[in-house]
């Protein structure tokens, strides 16, 4: 075999692609989104700012490889997230477990994702986000606010997790590869 | 490749011959040679700096980071240990210790910066409350804020109807940028807000200028806003010159965004980065001085 045959077969082993994994993050601004996306990719977190627009980063994650769409949460641009629907795999959507205050707005645009045709049957994991507060709720308490048991169209799954300290996000993460796998093929 | 092994040879050896070769025939040490030789701003400083920080000189290296209090005693520290003959060089006192007020000061002031980011924007504080109620009052002088926790905050671009979560990991240096631009050039400030509400290419007036105070720190922090500093202050840089460098960004990032006339507001990311590398870009120019000036016209 000439070098040129051998280094072709290398050069393909090597480039042998991960199944592409795309991930949309979604919640209500001042959730913990880019923390959560960034502690995903083993980033800074401490100089973080309010998201205008979105992030995108690409994660490698139990032979997968995952693009997370970081989208901004403000009320303004709420109108955008549609945009980002099309072929998305797994839907990510972030609580501030301490902002009672808006729990209901959050149940709300949560309810109108799920109602979103583009996003039928998308498996849809909720992380319960600032766990790490002492104000935080618990996830079961979340989860019977929002009716989640009423989530019959789909795989779905709470989490509470703190982006910032990192707990609970790869117990997350793992249940939303498996369940990817389960949905891809 | 080359490069690089010649940058490790010159380091490491070369350079060393030639000082030895030019103190020999010049009389002069370095230090000397760089003040007498660059005109001053970052291109003396710069040199200095490099000089300071390639020494093995234990004396010379801390002067890279000495106290104002100490500063005298050090240079005559300095003067003894490179015999510099001051009698001879009349100005080399007063430009080296100009060089060195700039490069400690510079770390001083990174200092600062770092201290107020870290400084959490509290509502039981009344300071800062009262600094949030002054940016109101400031750019919306016509329109009274009905309450403390309002949807109108939204109307000078915060997210939501309490500002105190959108200045994050940025803190009270957030803030206080936003304060100082609306404060020391409030007609400008206006101007800005006004552009950000247009109905096609508007922003978010506060959480843009939150994410240009993250582009300032981070500058300052990597370094590249050394040569603007040594050009423009010519002694200890001070917090309001950090400021000062804000307002050129907000002022100028506004400029840039109008007349790359993004899609929407979601493509916000890409044009700051290309913005961002254009300001690196202006950076890395030794002669650069990047100054808030008013347009005339606009």
């Amino acid at each position: 075999m000439t070098l040129i045959g051998l280094l072709s077969i290398l050069r393909k082993l090597k480039s042998a692609p991960d199944q592409e994994v795309r991930i949309l993050l979604l919640g209500l601004d001042n959730g913990g989104k880019t923390t959560l996306l960034k502690q995903l990719a083993s980033e800074d977190i401490s100089h973080i700012t309010p998201t205008q627009g979105f992030n995108i980063k690409s994660v490698q994650s139990q032979g997968f490889k995952l693009n997370v769409w970081d989208i901004g949460g403000q009320r303004k641009i709420r109108p955008y997230w549609r945009n980002y629907f099309e072929n998305t795999d797994v839907l990510i959507y972030v609580i501030d477990s301490a902002d009672r205050k808006r729990f209901e707005e959050t149940g709300q645009e949560l309810s109108e994702l799920l109602d979103e045709e583009k996003l039928n049957g998308v498996p849809v994991l909720i992380f319960a986000n600032k766990q790490d507060l002492l104000t935080a709720a618990p996830a079961s308490e979340i989860a019977e606010g929002l009716n989640l048991h009423t989530i019959r169209d789909r795989m779905w799954q709470i989490q509470s997790c703190s982006a910032l300290t990192g707990e609970g996000v790869q117990d997350g993460m793992n249940w939303l590869c498996k369940n990817v796998t389960a949905k891809k093929k | 490749m080359f490069g690089f092994i010649w940058q490790c040879f010159y380091s490491s050896c070369l350079r060393f011959w030639m000082k030895w070769l030019l103190r020999l025939v010049t009389g002069t040490c370095e230090l000397q040679r760089i003040c007498s030789q660059c005109k001053a701003g970052a291109l003396r400083t710069s040199k200095i700096e490099y000089s300071l920080n390639s020494s093995k000189s234990k004396v010379l290296r801390a002067a890279l980071s000495v106290k104002e209090a100490d500063l005298e005693d050090l240079i005559a520290q300095i003067i003894q240990e490179k015999r510099i003959k001051v009698q001879n060089d009349h100005t080399f006192k007063l430009n080296f210790q100009k060089c060195l007020l700039q490069i400690s000061g510079y770390s001083k002031l990174f200092e600062a910066v770092e201290e107020l980011r870290k400084e959490v924007y509290d509502s039981e504080k009344e300071e800062h409350e009262k600094m949030l109620l002054k940016l109101w009052e400031l750019l919306m002088p016509s329109v009274r804020l009905e309450s403390r926790i309002s949807k109108q905050w939204c109307r000078i671009g915060f997210q939501g109807d309490d500002p105190k979560t959108d200045f994050r990991g940025m803190g009270m240096l957030g803030l206080t940028n936003l304060l100082f631009f609306s404060e020391n050039y409030t007609d400008a400030a206006r101007k800005v807000l006004s552009h950000s509400n247009h109905p096609k290419l508007g922003y978010s007036y506060a959480i843009v200028g939150i994410n240009l105070t993250e582009m300032a720190y981070s500058l300052m922090s990597s370094g590249a806003l050394k040569p603007n500093f040594y050009n423009t202050v010519s002694g200890k840089p001070q917090m309001q010159h950090f400021h000062e460098f804000y307002c050129y960004l907000a002022y100028e990032f506004d400029k840039f965004w109008l007349e790359e006339e993004p899609e929407s507001i979601m493509e916000f990311n890409r044009y700051r980065e290309k913005f961002h590398d254009k300001v690196k870009g202006q950076l890395q120019a030794q002669e650069v001085t990047l100054s808030f000036t008013l347009d005339a016209q606009k």
